[in-house]
């Protein structure tokens, strides 16, 4: 396209903009709507893999030990154990510690514990899994090896919430593209309606640039180009959304402390989501609008008369 | 310059508009295409500008079938054609320099080169000093002029008017037509589509009858004499 002809293009959009204001506005509101929804899944994804990280990073199996072990045969097991390639490090809690720390745990019922013997609870070590293996399967046989110990009474270990979190993952990521998918398609039509409107707004201009010569690309681009600038508001308006309910449920979560096992800040949609939604707003706007023009503006016969 | 050959066009469902329609026009010709309404005069025009296409036949524009022409090409081809309606066809938020000027924006020439052409059009059209106005402040005659301008900015090789003077009084209807022998004079074929039989006897030289879609004279007047090719 000639230079002269996108000064030519611009002008259109603004005139158009103007004149039908509040129906740009209705469709860029709709737009901000379904890239909000978007948006919200993958920070709610985003938020679930930060959690599942920080329960991966927590993963460890608990192995009680025995109440007749040696110290000398408790330091032999934690060098066999920390031989293991999965394992990244073994730490002991010796019966003392233990009872110490359920005291602490229990904070001001402690005194529940009053007239119970101090070796109540078991000694235990704690086996830390290297990231590289903190799959199901090898936490699993690593679990079974550890109970063929003849020192350790039985293992405890967190993988089943793990695997649940991860499935709600999933759920959450196929969610996004299946919902996301049916709203972007509605709001694909819902552009190309208001293209079409827009076009019969301005009727008589684009039937005169028609018989006057005007390429089929010139016809449209206004139009297209309007898609584009709605597309982008919308999404512009999303992020900013986002942004705004992200702050809220930030405060209102830090006000709740670590209930739900909370390991962290909230995290807000990194940088290349952000960017993937006003991509996916800037494309909604242009390929609703020029797919609905295309065929409407070729079979539409603006002249029509007696003959 | 124009070919029609056994050219025939029916309107959904059963409405024979054009019915095996042959003629043709030379370079610089100035034909009236005369006849009631709903003859076909105004199908014929669409036809030349690819507005319509034909159920049947060849429609043939400096030696290309327009019928054959696929988007691209029909922008081409409507560059050089200048069209003059009835109605006047302006749009009313512009000026009326910008109506004239929109005719050569739209192939590409730039801003302010259409705003020149149009304003020296203007002035040898005598509306030099309403080129600010809006349509709606013009006379139907100076709406004339000025749709006249905006066909022949782009400098046309072919020129199509359909009625352009059925909404206006005689006076004006002969200044207009005057204007259509000028820009003849400039090399341009003029088609002029009229049921104004003063019009036609005054100004016509070659013309083209027709009613309910057939051809049914082909006219031509030189010297005073009447003679059908």
């Amino acid at each position: 396209m000639k230079v002269s002809l996108i000064g030519f293009v611009l002008r259109r959009v603004r005139q158009s903009l103007w004149r039908l204001l509040w129906t740009h506005v209705l469709t860029s509101g709709t737009m901000a709507m379904t890239l909000f929804v978007f948006g919200a899944f993958i920070l709610v994804q985003a938020n679930l893999d930060h959690l599942l990280k920080g329960w991966g990073d927590q993963l460890q199996i608990i192995a009680y030990l025995k109440k007749d072990v040696s110290t000398e045969a408790v330091q032999r097991l934690i060098s066999r154990v920390q031989s293991f390639p999965e394992v990244e490090r073994v730490s002991h809690t010796g019966q003392e510690q233990a009872w110490r720390d359920f005291q602490t745990a229990l904070g001001a019922q402690s005194s529940l514990l009053d007239g119970l013997p101090r070796d109540l609870l078991p000694a235990s070590i704690e086996v830390q899994i290297k990231s590289a293996h903190r799959d199901s399967p090898v936490v699993e046989q690593l679990a079974q090896r550890l109970k063929d110990e003849a020192e350790i009474a039985s293992v405890e270990y967190p993988q089943e919430w793990v695997e649940r979190l991860a499935l709600i993952v999933l759920a959450v990521r196929w969610a996004k593209w299946i919902v996301g998918g049916v709203l972007f398609l509605a709001t694909f039509f819902i552009v190309g309606s208001t293209a079409k409107l827009a076009v019969l707004a301005r009727q008589d201009e684009v039937a005169l640039m028609q018989i006057m010569g005007a390429s089929e690309a010139l016809v449209q681009a206004p139009f297209v180009v309007e898609g584009m600038i709605l597309g982008l508001s919308g999404a512009a308006i999303s992020v900013g959304a986002l942004w705004g309910v992200f702050l809220i449920l930030r405060r209102q979560l830090s006000a709740l402390g670590g209930v739900f096992l909370w390991t962290g800040d909230l995290q807000f949609i990194d940088p290349a989501a952000g960017l993937l939604i006003v991509a996916i707003g800037w494309l909604l706007g242009a390929a609703g609008s020029l797919f609905s023009l295309r065929s409407f503006i070729r079979t539409w016969k603006p002249l029509r008369g007696a003959a | 310059m124009i070919q029609l050959r056994n050219v025939s066009k029916t309107y959904a469902p059963n409405y024979r508009a054009l019915a095996d329609i042959s003629f043709s026009v030379d370079k610089g010709e100035v034909v009236f295409l005369a006849g009631p309404s709903g003859a076909g005069k105004t199908t014929l025009l669409k036809l030349l500008f690819r507005e319509e296409e034909p159920n049947a036949g060849q429609v043939l524009v400096d030696g290309i079938d327009v019928t054959q022409l696929r988007s691209r090409g029909v922008a081409q081809l409507r560059r050089k054609i200048g069209l003059v309606f009835q109605e006047f066809k302006l749009l009313s938020q512009l000026t009326v320099l910008d109506n004239v000027a929109l005719a050569a924006e739209v192939i590409g020439v730039s801003k302010a080169q259409s705003r020149m052409r149009a304003h020296q059009l203007l002035r040898d059209l005598g509306l030099k000093e309403r080129s600010g106005a809006k349509p709606a402040e013009l006379s139907a005659g100076e709406q004339q002029r000025v749709s006249i301008a905006r066909a022949v900015i782009n400098d046309p090789m072919l020129l199509l008017a359909d009625e352009p003077t059925g909404n206006l009084d005689a006076d004006i209807a002969d200044e207009t037509m005057r204007l259509f022998l000028k820009i003849r004079d400039h090399g341009a074929t003029l088609i002029v589509a009229s049921h104004d039989f003063g019009i036609i006897n005054r100004y016509g030289t070659r013309i083209l009858s027709l009613e309910r879609g057939a051809l049914v004279d082909d006219l031509c007047r030189t010297g005073g004499e009447d003679r059908r090719p």
